[in-house]
């Protein structure tokens, strides 16, 4: 078999169509991946057991693979009746992967920040949570802009394990195309292009918006 | 089936998750410092190769290369061994991260370095083999040691191109017993066995390197 141009062609409408889906998962995966990985952070920083519970599961989480943690979701939860559909099983699954890395992340934001800021805040009679919602969360968003922007285009190259699930994401909708037709290196390498353009736009959109966002800022 | 024939059963993938691991850096280290190396003495059109060979590798979806290659390679007529493209593909892949560790830092390097080997007269091959990389490469040690355990999780996805490591052992025992949970769990901790010894070394080594930021961070 030969690599055939005019096939590989003529795949790229099916798999582009499922950029919609890559993208949501990306975005869904995203936002659940820096909601969790801040609650772990701020649940760490305040110590007693729970933090040292949460200093070991984010130690965990970064030491297992981010496939077999799809694999535990989407295999455990059914065998306790709890039906999910893969879509949000796999976006479950990336958000929780994704959140160990981003508490990483947010401690060093948070490190970062001066100490006064806290007690600046405490003086002035604040409580825990309005501190870290109007003082330190800001501060920190600042000072972590290119790492998190990182880990949300490494986000967006992880979506593709979702077609381990059967979600038709752009590599899914690669396979079937190779799967209707047994020609699987022209579907997959158009996928491949398509991620890897889509990778590198949105890591340079990343860094655009870094400029415009962070400069006027700088001191 | 109890926890035990679980475990060994897990046990069973793992000469081919460390196989793959330790061939895969064969393909990692050279690639990480040859391309490190030359993307930060290269200039002009030979940096921009440099350049883009780097991002091929590091900017891809790793699951994608891995399925391009396995499928693709074959219809070009270069038949490797599932063995080979996995570690192949995981391996330039760490290494593309690795060769911008090794190329950040070289670029960290105070300046006084070079131009100190330069008045010694010391010719620039000497300069960079015996001044500049025994530092830079004593600098990015705990940032390399990071991406061993990315190489380490990363083999799971073998078990998708059929090679027989802990994930796809794992997911066989779950055909014959339907026991999701102790199995699936099982697969997790495997991995977290194998990576957080490496995660624990890579810290110990970080504090002998950069004792300083350490200190700061203690505070």
């Amino acid at each position: 078999m030969e690599f055939d141009p005019s096939f590989a062609l003529s795949t790229v409408p099916t798999i582009l169509s499922a950029i919609g889906m890559t993208l949501l998962v990306a975005a869904c995966s995203c936002l659940g991946a820096a909601v969790i990985g801040f609650c772990l952070e701020i649940t760490r920083r305040s110590g007693g057991v729970q933090g040292l519970a949460v200093r070991f599961l984010i130690d965990f989480i970064r030491a297992t693979p981010v496939l077999v943690w799809l694999y535990c979701l989407y295999f455990i939860l059914p065998y306790y009746g709890i039906r999910l559909d893969a879509l949000t099983v796999g976006i479950a699954g990336l958000s929780i992967y994704f959140s160990g890395y981003l508490a990483e992340v947010f401690k060093a934001g948070i490190d970062a920040i001066a100490e006064g800021q806290q007690e600046a805040a405490k003086a002035l009679g604040l409580g825990r949570l309005d501190r870290i919602i109007f003082v330190i969360a800001p501060q920190m968003l600042r000072n972590i802009a290119a790492p998190m922007g990182n880990y949300f285009v490494s986000i967006l190259k992880a979506t593709p394990y979702l077609a381990v699930l059967a979600v038709p994401e752009m590599l899914g909708q690669a396979f079937d195309i190779a799967s209707e037709t047994y020609r699987y290196a022209e579907p997959l390498m158009v996928a491949g292009i398509i991620f890897l353009s889509l990778a590198l736009g949105i890591s340079q959109g990343i860094k655009w918006l870094e400029r415009r966002l962070l400069a006027p800022m700088s001191r | 089936m109890s926890i035990l024939d679980i475990w060994l059963g897990i046990l069973e993938g793992f000469r081919v998750t460390a196989g793959i691991t330790i061939y895969g850096l064969l393909f990692a280290i050279p690639f990480g410092l040859v391309f490190g190396v030359a993307q930060y003495l290269a200039t002009g059109f030979v940096r921009f190769v440099v350049t883009s060979v780097i991002e091929f590798w590091r900017s891809s979806a790793v699951i994608i290369l891995l399925f391009v290659f396995y499928y693709a390679l074959p219809v070009i007529g270069v038949t490797l061994s599932a063995m080979t493209v996995g570690a192949m593909v995981l391996g330039l892949n760490i290494g593309g991260y690795a060769s911008q560790a090794v190329r950040a830092g070289l670029q960290a390097l105070d300046r006084g370095q070079k131009e100190a080997g330069q008045a010694l007269g010391l010719s620039r091959p000497t300069i960079l083999l015996r001044i500049e990389l025994p530092q830079a490469l004593v600098a990015m040690s705990p940032t390399f040691i990071n991406h061993i355990i990315q190489l380490v999780k990363a083999t799971s996805l073998v078990s998708l191109i059929t090679l027989t490591d802990m994930t796809f052992r794992a997911k066989e025992i779950s055909q014959i017993a339907y026991e999701p949970v102790p199995i699936y769990l099982s697969l997790l901790m495997a991995y977290f066995v194998a990576c957080y010894p490496i995660a624990l070394f890579g810290r110990w080594v970080e504090r002998r390197v950069n004792p300083v930021r350490e200190a700061r961070n203690g505070i």
